[in-house]
């Protein structure tokens, strides 16, 4: 097995960054006239940093001789564009920034949309830290909301960056289910986008919940968390009141009430919110001799869904020979049905992903599964140790499957044409 | 229900209310009032069943609770529609959640009971439904078993799209009329049937949404003036999206208000807060587009699903109403009108309006009567038109007027096919007695007591329910239970039901349950483990032969077995489309009823 570049390799880099994404993909060209290289996502969420951000921004610029053809920043999350910093990438040659349609700036649905979601999240975030600042006691449901929505703010140079085609006239284009391109600039790699659709079902979905609780979204802007008193102060009794009677509630069931009914409530919006973030995701098939790689970035169910109806889906998924597992392996993001229809022990696939902060991801079963249906050829990020580096520790591999070689902070999947 | 009243009283109180919600303002009889059982009440009010509790969650206070034997309340025959006063509200969903159980105890012909154990022994309110008419700042309502009552919130409504509210201005789901049947009718079911809240399929949660908008519809035929107007305004097609303006326009369009047509009230549901939410399309949908068998495979999000089955279901009313009403149409033109929205004559309009509203009372009766028929777990679409087909059989053999016929072809137009029978004949529809499935004689229950007139004491209760499991566990194998798991009787209950020819039915209905721990992934020991319920319908004759075993059999846990394959391919599914479980440790996959709170926002 090929264990480096060559003029018949294809070389696919999986970064440990924490809890994000970053791959690299180098394609050769024809005659020994080098290579081409797509970069897809760079980023890691502050909650699941390990610290290698730097060094792996300086890594791909070391074996790329920072020339890059091809920067995807799959959707607008911390996890996966954190790394984008204008000023390293800045000194890059970027040939063109693919983005999702929904962070189209001329598209006015997708502007309506945005707003929305920046304004929401950037609510539910204060509403949360203020929360932890007061110190009162964080559920588990809150606590994983919280991280969830830290993931949606924050964002604003990295987008700033990557709209502006990082400063160095790079080709910025918005993406859409249905899109095809050809790269003139990477010979022989054919593109196909199956995703983010653009139809008004699919759009629906995207829209955060309307009218919750505190916050209520107002077509493009988010209202403040007024408190609401629906009747006038006349008719309000004290809970003393001997009107009151045998309708008087003991303290314990008043406390919970309030739970059932507030708590979930802002914890649901903000997870249908990331949801809905997840499914802007751009997912790109990459043709290139003979080799079908699949970087469906995020995408969970909802994205997933649109194109799986498409009547080609089964045989683009059975011709699949490199995944890309969706949002880190997280129970959402692999439909059964898609992973069933690759062909057993054609493709490999690799898993940026760890348990911080989320100990539910991955999911175990997903996990298996995808070993079995690899034959083996499935590689976690967090299996890698890294040499003075902290890190939440995964299953240990003790020999790695065929095609995949340890870097210091990397894994290679190398796929010989 | 008059226990507490004195023989003098009244057996009804006049209580006002609005028939659709307060959007509609004025219009199409919305003003109406509820003629409720007469019985004693505290201020609350505080019934036999029900409890208001106006505590706001949001606010942390109480609003004043109305008293509604207060004179100047009972002159009045109850307070006048208000938004401004809770004690209105109060008074509201007293008056509908009231009558909403009377539909029940009329149609099951026994007292209604709620479907959770009651709280603390010093409660006096244990066994009573809580209503909580303002509980939080949220646009939402359901029902919890948890909470043991209905929540309903309040909201401001959008400041750029109010449709028909004030931007701003304050929506209550408490004053829609469709929200709190819709709600009490989750409980009610929730009562009868207790494992229904167990998400097993993408039927069971459709089921529960589809049965609540099933009743809530059905209530609106029994408004007599909302339906007066509509048939004067359809031309008696009260089954019309749109009713017509009261002035046809000219050819530029419509100009002033009596030229714009209106949306039909009857056959849609919860409008101002649909509005204020953009929700219930699909309702709309399932009712304004043409029967299909695709919807059923593509619509799993439990409202849009159990918009299929109240489709279903209101496409049969409507094929009877039509068929029962042609007599009255052709009179009237054999009398010269053109029947058509601008003319039809009041004593024609009145005579429709008296059709519409006895067929819909008829056939919500059906559809409640129905839940005594279904399987105890797990049920399909199918199921339930099983389970129609049996009880007005049951009731009414000859069905002179065709109502079997016309469910049997609205569910068959939609796609939904019971499971195991040879057509669609409505021979082949009826559950049928042991024997004829498994050429067993059928068994026989002894010594049940069950007490004509009053409740059963807890002592009788006992009894009946040991003789009961004793019973499933003698007969396991012609009463399709797996022998050798132990067998428990849930909810059993008398019937009483006068039949058209007068006679007086008894008969006898329990659940008789089992269950076992099986393995999400049968291929995988550790896997995640799940609770995977059995169990049989049984509807006892008086002398305790077995009628009806309505099965969900627990089966083998191997390859033969579709109902657990279907159960674990719908937890994989739930898991595949749930965002909550994403960043969450999954949720344990049983023993958890469906969260109605969480169904309702619509994720």
């Amino acid at each position: 097995m090929p264990d480096e570049l060559d003029s018949n390799t294809i070389r696919i880099r999986m970064y440990r960054v924490g809890f994000g994404d970053c791959f690299l993909v180098s394609l050769p060209l024809t005659g020994d006239a080098g290579f081409r290289h797509i970069l897809v996502d760079c980023g890691v969420h502050g909650k699941g940093n390990i610290g290698t951000m730097d060094e792996v921004v300086d890594n791909i610029g070391t074996i790329t001789d920072k020339k890059l053809a091809i920067v995807i920043a799959t959707h607008a999350h911390q996890d996966h564009i954190s790394g984008f910093n204008p000023e390293k990438f800045g000194k890059f040659q970027i040939g063109e920034v693919w983005m999702p349609w929904t962070e189209d700036p001329k598209d006015a649905k997708a502007a309506t949309l945005k707003k929305k979601h920046v304004a929401l999240a950037a609510q539910l975030n204060d509403h949360f830290e203020a929360q932890a600042f007061s110190g009162a006691r964080v559920s588990k449901s809150r606590a994983a909301a919280a991280a969830a929505v830290a993931n949606l703010v924050a964002n604003k140079t990295s987008l700033q960056a990557l709209h502006s085609g990082f400063g160095v006239d790079a080709r910025v284009r918005f993406l859409k289910a249905g899109d095809s391109l050809q790269s003139g600039d990477v010979p022989g790699l054919s593109l196909k986008v199956l995703g983010p659709p653009t139809d008004e079902k699919f759009l629906a979905k995207m829209d955060p919940p309307a009218g919750h609780s505190y916050l209520r979204l107002d077509g493009n802007r988010v209202e403040s968390a007024n408190q609401l008193r629906p009747f006038s102060s006349k008719w309000e009794i004290k809970p003393t009141d001997s009107d009151l009677q045998n309708l008087r509630l003991s303290e314990a069931e008043r406390k919970r009430i309030k739970d059932e009914v507030a708590s979930d409530s802002l914890d649901g919006l903000a997870f249908a919110l990331d949801k809905a973030i997840n499914n802007t995701s751009v997912v790109t098939l990459f043709a290139f001799r003979g080799q079908v790689l699949l970087f469906p970035g995020d995408a969970q169910y909802g994205n997933w869904e649109a194109w799986l109806q498409q009547s080609d889906a089964a045989d683009i998924l059975s011709s699949v020979t490199f995944l890309k597992v969706a949002h880190h392996g997280s129970v959402n993001a692999t439909p059964k049905d898609a992973l069933e229809q690759m062909s057993p022990g054609k493709f490999a696939a690799m898993v940026s992903t760890q348990s911080t902060p989320w100990p539910s991801i991955p999911r175990g079963p997903l996990m298996d599964r995808l070993k079995q249906q690899t034959k083996n050829k499935t590689i976690r990020s967090d299996s890698l140790a890294i040499k003075d580096i902290k890190a939440p520790k995964g299953p240990v591999v003790s020999k790695l499957p065929s095609g995949f070689v340890k870097g210091d902070f990397w894994y290679d999947y190398f796929i010989k044409l | 229900m008059s226990d507490n009243t004195k023989n003098d009283a009244p057996p009804e109180r006049p209580l006002k209310a609005y028939a659709f919600d307060p959007s509609q303002g004025r219009n199409l009889g919305n003003y109406m009032t509820i003629n409720v059982r007469n019985e004693a009440l505290q201020p609350g009010p505080v019934g036999k069943y029900l409890v208001v509790i106006d505590y706001d969650a949001s606010n942390d206070t109480y609003y004043e609770p109305v008293n509604l034997d207060d004179p100047a309340v009972l002159l009045r025959g109850g307070l006048d529609p208000s938004e401004s006063d809770p004690r209105f509200h109060q008074q509201m969903t007293y008056a509908v959640a009231s009558e909403t159980i009377r539909r029940f105890e009329f149609a099951l012909g026994r007292k209604a009971k709620w479907g959770f154990r009651g709280g603390r022994r010093t409660d006096p309110n244990r066994y009573r439904l809580r209503i909580f008419p303002h509980a939080m700042q949220e646009a939402n309502a359901y029902y919890s078993r948890d909470l043991q009552g209905l929540v309903f919130g309040y909201f401001p409504a959008s400041e750029t799209d109010a449709g028909a509210n004030l931007p701003g201005q304050t929506i209550f789901a408490c004053l829609s009329h469709d929200i709190i049947v819709h709600e009490t009718t989750h409980a009610l079911i929730d009562g009868q049937r207790r494992f229904f809240m167990e998400p097993t399929g993408a039927d069971t949660p459709a089921f529960h949404e589809g049965f609540a908008d099933i009743v809530a519809l059905f209530q609106h035929f029994s408004y007599k003036e909302a339906l007066l107007e509509v048939i004067q305004k359809t031309g008696g097609l009260i089954y019309r999206l749109n009713v017509a303006p009261e002035v046809a326009p000219a050819d530029g369009g419509p100009v002033i208000a009596p030229e714009l047509s209106t949306e039909n009230p009857l056959v849609q549901l919860a409008r101002q807060f649909g509005e204020a939410m953009g929700m219930r399309a699909a309702l709309r949908q399932a009712l304004g587009t043409q029967p299909n068998s695709k919807d059923l495979e593509k619509l799993f999000e439990p409202h849009d699903r159990g918009a299929i089955l109240v489709a279903a279901v209101f496409d049969a009313f409507f094929s009877v109403y039509v068929r029962k009403t042609r007599d009255l149409m052709r009179i009237a033109k054999a009398g010269g009108a053109t029947v058509g929205p601008d003319d039809l004559h009041p004593d024609l309009a009145n005579r429709l309006a008296k059709e519409a509203a006895k067929i819909a009372g008829q056939f919500a009766n059906i559809c409640i009567r129905a839940l005594d028929y279904c399987p105890p777990i797990d049920i399909l679409f199918g199921d339930f038109l099983r389970a129609l087909i049996t009880a007005d059989y049951d009731l009414v053999p000859n069905d002179r007027y065709q109502y079997r016929a016309a469910f049997i072809e609205a569910f068959r137009l939609r796609g939904i096919r019971p499971q195991d029978v040879a057509s669609y004949s409505e021979e082949s529809l009826r559950w049928c007695p042991p024997e004829e499935m498994k050429g067993v004689t059928a068994p026989v229950c002894k010594g049940l007591d069950f007490d004509v007139f009053s409740l059963p004491t807890p002592a009788q209760q006992k009894r009946n329910a040991i003789i009961l499991s004793l019973f499933g566990k003698n007969n396991a194998e012609a009463l399709g239970l797996r022998p050798g798991i132990p067998v428990q009787a849930h909810s059993f209950h008398p019937l009483h039901r006068v039949a058209p020819d007068g006679g007086l039915r008894v008969e006898i209905v329990a659940e008789l349950m089992q269950q076992t721990e099986v393995h999400l992934d049968p291929n995988d020991q550790q896997s995640e483990k799940f609770t995977f319920r059995g169990g049989t319908t049984i509807v006892l004759n008086r002398e305790g032969q077995v009628r009806y075993a309505i099965q969900k059999s627990l089966g083998k846990d191997d390859d033969q077995n579709e109902r657990l394959r279907r159960q674990r391919e719908y937890y994989y599914a739930m898991d595949a489309i749930s965002g909550l479980t994403t960043y969450l440790p999954p949720p344990p996959l049983d023993g958890r009823p469906m969260n109605f709170n969480l169904i309702h926002r619509g994720y």
